[in-house]
């Protein structure tokens, strides 16, 4: 066997797309934090520096044995997101942190990592074809973490989980009948989710359906979003220039929102390079998926690659208010040291799978 | 087998061509409109009030002017925090701030919170907590500003009326724009809740008076706090305009009428300024400033018409007042001499008509001095009918009847027959009779002619405006000749100052007065209006006058009355002007 070459052997767009979406990142991060931190958009630097080292180390590993460590990922993840349920770090409400050697981390990052690798290896090694029983298994191995994160509470990142364990499933062949039964059930339980969800939750839902219940409360982030991304018209209102987001208008803006001040900055031109950024990223992990005859790495591209689309469409959805705010990060933009970290690792692992699969 | 992966593929294309549509959506097809709100979003206009020009008196008495009111308010964005020392002012808390105030204003600091709370609006905006506080203590607290963070001192500027319903139709009032006239002075910076000069000189000088109202555009951010001053314009004060009133010779005279319905009007009979202008009922125009609707309401509803300037806008019959006029163009034109004497047997024949005079036995033979002095109608009315209709109306034009003067404040032009009339309504016309109308500010522009030997001046009431000095005597020559002025003066004379005359009331012993009275028939029966007209002092006339009591009866009575009374207030105030005057400067 040849010395595989890391250089060779990469996925370059990919690695490009990843690039590019986390140096937009830096540009708006350095705008949307001016008068709010200047020290995030340098923080938000380290750490994506650290995700592309991070990225490269895992595709020099073949991915069983990343799998391996997702196995034992996943077992951390839950023991931690048990801690910060006990005694995490209460931001903005909800206790999503767990602090360790000065560094915040959060949990539910690694837990959509090791979460993709666990359903992916339990998929994988069924004899049978898919039924009824593998469904309800993985399920269950996405729902611990999920309920763990849900009870943070942390809607969202429990969301996230969901659409992995989705992602994974329905590639590795689940039955039509289950996906019907699937949806009804979805249906079924949406009033149960209503009666469990908290009362900011609910709110935030309300509002969606008509920002006007709350203009000032909750309904205000979505009508000042809209109004800081639709105020960008074409060109943008340029870096650094835009009213919202500079006067503070806008609320979460180097978190959740910063894909708002890439609309109001860049304009319409910028919004949609964002957005076709993700459509070559998500394509190439697909492409990965397709690629590899090995139903392992295929789940756990398909995994991760469904992680991406999701958070990606729900954040930008959510902040041009056409879907709830639920509080789901846009991948790699979003200001976070662990989601950057996490996704980079994320990328390095479809690196490594396209490196080390067999191809078809 | 890779179908299941084209079809998550393919759910993810369309849910980025959904966003790329939404993109469209806000920003091509709505961005406008965003762009709008996020203006809005970030700019406010703080506006900065424009002083209202003042109006004085010809001593520089104020009529109208501003009054401001001193008041403590916080900005809530300069106040410390609610509690726990401040780093940077060393003050402290907001509490010590109200409690350190407090010892000021004495108003206790709980007061002053609860105050705070309920005014407080957005953080740039200063909410009121003592209003109205006195000069002395707005210095006060100015002093102290350094241990006040937060607090200022504001001025609120409103109109005041300092003399009340002196001149109130001359000064005018203020009010609201009307929907007609807002989308005229908006962009002159005036906004709906604005008060506007609506009448008087409020209303026509009100360009000048208004000034220009300053502000500021600031950014703020998602707090309303300022960010900075985009761009501000300080405001400029209205123009200060003086008057040719005389406040206290208006005040006088407004006071004479009792209440009585009428007007008077006086002027300076050789340069036009009018010295003072009385309408009565009045009215106070410190009601339409404070927007006492209630007091306003009243005056709308006053069956009396408190809110009209009768000496500009009220016409009525002249009567006698007209007889000098009559005897000056008779004479000028020849048709009598001084000696000229007619019989007057208590009535005239016009045909098979029979006009009797007011003296049923008659005055017996009357020149123009005795016709004048006695109000002979049957001496004027044969006047009347050798002069006939055209000669009479050129010499009624000339004098001014039947237009304005020239003047402002909705000025009424009286009125002249301009038919074909009979010989007995010519006569009638001679004598103020019949088909003539005229205002009492025509009245003291005809009378000013007499008294200034020949001139028809236009009467002015604006002296200065700003800077801008506006004196301007303009007076046309009448041509009358020195004897027939003398001629009417001497029967205006004996009218005031012969024990025979009708004008006896207003003799003085301080100052020479003449006059004319004259009681003009109304279309109410046995209803008259009493006018007095004339001028003094005899040697040089200093003030020219009309004078009418509506319905008030005869002329002889109050109008002269009050005639004498404003002539002897003349005379006192020019004596005590001429004493000051010799007063040398240096003394004590």
């Amino acid at each position: 066997m040849k010395p595989p070459s890391l250089a060779r052997d990469l996925d370059w767009p990919l690695m490009l797309a990843g690039l590019a979406l986390s140096l937009i990142s830096l540009v708006a991060m350095k705008s949307a934090t001016m008068t709010l931190n200047p020290d995030l958009a340098v923080k938000q630097a380290i750490w994506a520096v650290a995700g592309v080292i991070a990225c490269l180390a895992v595709a020099s590993v073949p991915y069983p044995r990343l799998i391996d460590a997702g196995v034992f990922g996943y077992l951390i993840a839950v023991a931690a997101l048990l801690l910060v349920l006990i005694a995490g770090t209460v931001k903005l409400g909800a206790a999503r942190w767990v602090t360790i050697f000065g560094f915040s981390l959060q949990p539910s990052e690694l837990a959509k990592l090791a979460t993709a690798c666990v359903v992916a290896r339990y998929l994988s090694i069924q004899t049978a074809p898919i039924g009824m029983r593998e469904i309800l298994w993985s399920a269950s191995l996405v729902a611990v973490p999920s309920l763990l994160i849900f009870l943070q509470p942390d809607l969202g990142s429990s969301t996230v989980l969901a659409a992995i364990w989705f992602g994974a499933a329905f590639v590795a062949g689940m039955p039509k009948k289950l996906l019907g039964g699937l949806a009804a059930a979805l249906l079924a339980l949406l009033p149960c989710a209503w009666m469990i969800l908290k009362d900011y939750q609910r709110t935030r839902l309300m509002v969606f359906i008509n920002p006007g219940v709350d203009p000032l409360g909750a309904g205000y982030t979505i009508i000042q979003s809209k109004i800081t991304i639709g105020s960008g018209q074409w060109l943008g209102r340029g870096w650094m220039s835009g009213t919202q987001s500079q006067l503070s208008f806008l609320p979460e803006r180097h978190s959740d929102f910063l894909y708002s001040v890439v609309g109001e900055e860049w304009g319409f031109l910028g919004s949609v390079a964002v957005v076709l950024l993700f459509g070559l990223l998500v394509w190439r992990m697909l492409k990965i998926a397709q690629d590899n005859s090995d139903a392992q790495g295929r789940y756990l591209a398909t995994a991760l690659a469904s992680w991406i689309a999701y958070q990606a469409v729900v954040n930008m959805g959510m902040v041009m208010g056409v879907l709830p705010v639920v509080g789901v990060p846009l991948p790699m933009v979003s200001y976070g040291g662990s989601a950057m970290v996490a996704t980079w690792v994320a990328l390095g692992i479809l690196q490594s799978i396209r490196r080390f699969g067999t191809r078809f | 087998m890779p179908s299941r992966l084209a079809v998550i593929h393919r759910l993810f294309v369309v849910g980025l061509a959904g966003l790329v549509l939404r993109l469209a959506q806000l920003q091509l097809i709505d961005g406008a409109s965003y762009r709008q709100q996020a203006e809005q979003n970030r700019l406010r206009v703080i506006p900065e009030q424009a002083p209202r020009g003042m109006l004085l008196d010809r001593e520089d008495r104020q009529l109208a002017t501003n009054q401001t009111v001193f008041r403590v308010a916080a900005i809530p964005q300069d106040l410390p925090k609610q509690s726990g020392a401040s780093k940077r002012t060393m003050v402290g808390s907001r509490r010590e701030v109200f409690e350190r105030l407090s010892r000021l204003v004495h108003v206790p600091p709980d007061e002053l919170e609860s105050r705070f709370e309920a005014h407080v609006t957005v953080p740039f905006l200063p909410a009121e907590l003592v209003d109205p506080i006195p000069k002395p203590l707005a210095l006060r607290i100015e002093e102290e500003r350094f241990a006040l963070p937060g607090v200022v001192v504001e001025s609120v500027v409103s109109r005041r009326y300092p003399l009340g319903p002196v001149a109130a139709h001359v000064v005018g009032y203020l009010s609201q724009p009307s929907s007609q006239l807002f989308p005229l002075l908006k962009e002159y910076g005036v906004k709906p809740q604005d008060l506007v000069g609506r009448s008087g000189l409020e209303g026509e000088l009100d360009p000048y008076l208004r000034g220009r109202p300053g502000g500021a555009l600031i950014e703020v951010n998602h707090r309303a706090r300022q960010v900075r001053v985009l761009g501000s314009r300080t405001h400029a004060s209205g123009q200060t305009v003086r008057l040719t009133i005389d406040a206290q010779l208006q005040a006088l005279i407004e006071s004479q009428f009792h209440g009585r319905p009428g007007a008077c009007v006086v002027l300076q009979p050789t340069t036009g300024e009018v010295l003072a202008m009385v309408s009565v009922p009045g009215f106070n125009p410190q009601a339409f400033a404070d927007q006492d609707t209630k007091a306003v309401q009243a005056y709308l509803q006053d069956q009396r018409s408190p809110l009209m300037n009768r000496a500009t806008r009220g016409v009525y019959l002249p009567g006698s007042i007209i007889k000098p006029i009559t005897g000056a163009i008779a004479l000028e034109q020849g048709v009598i001499t001084r000696h000229t004497t007619f019989v007057c047997p208590g009535y005239i024949q016009f045909g098979d008509r029979r006009i009797h005079c007011w003296k049923r036995d008659g005055h017996g033979p009357v020149s123009i001095r005795e016709a004048l002095m006695g109000s002979c109608n049957v001496f004027f009315m044969e006047v009347g009918r050798r002069m006939g209709l055209e000669r009479l109306r050129a010499g009624f034009l000339s004098v001014g009847l039947d237009r304005r003067t020239g003047w402002l404040l909705g000025e009424a032009a009286g009125h002249l027959p301009s038919r074909r009339l009979s010989e007995g309504e010519v006569a009638m016309l001679a004598m103020g009779q019949g088909e003539v109308l005229l205002t009492p500010l025509q009245a003291a522009v005809m009378i000013s002619a007499i008294a200034n030997r020949g001139w028809l001046v236009e009467p002015w009431i604006v002296k200065q405006v700003g800077e801008h000095r506006m004196e301007r005597t303009h007076a046309v020559p009448l041509g009358w000749s020195p004897d027939t002025l003398d001629a009417i003066w001497e029967g205006m004379d004996a009218v005031v100052n012969d024990p025979h005359g009708t004008g006896i009331h207003a003799h003085s012993p301080l100052v020479r007065i003449v006059g004319k009275t004259g009681t003009a028939q109304t279309h109410v029966p046995g209803k008259t209006h009493g006018w007095f007209v004339g001028f003094c002092p005899y040697d040089k006339p200093q003030a020219a006058f009309a004078i009418l009591s509506e319905y008030g009866g005869s002329g002889g009575d109050l109008p002269a009355t009050i005639g004498r009374n404003l002539c002897e207030y003349l005379a006192i105030a020019g004596r005590q002007a001429v004493e000051t005057a010799a007063v040398p400067a240096d003394s004590p």
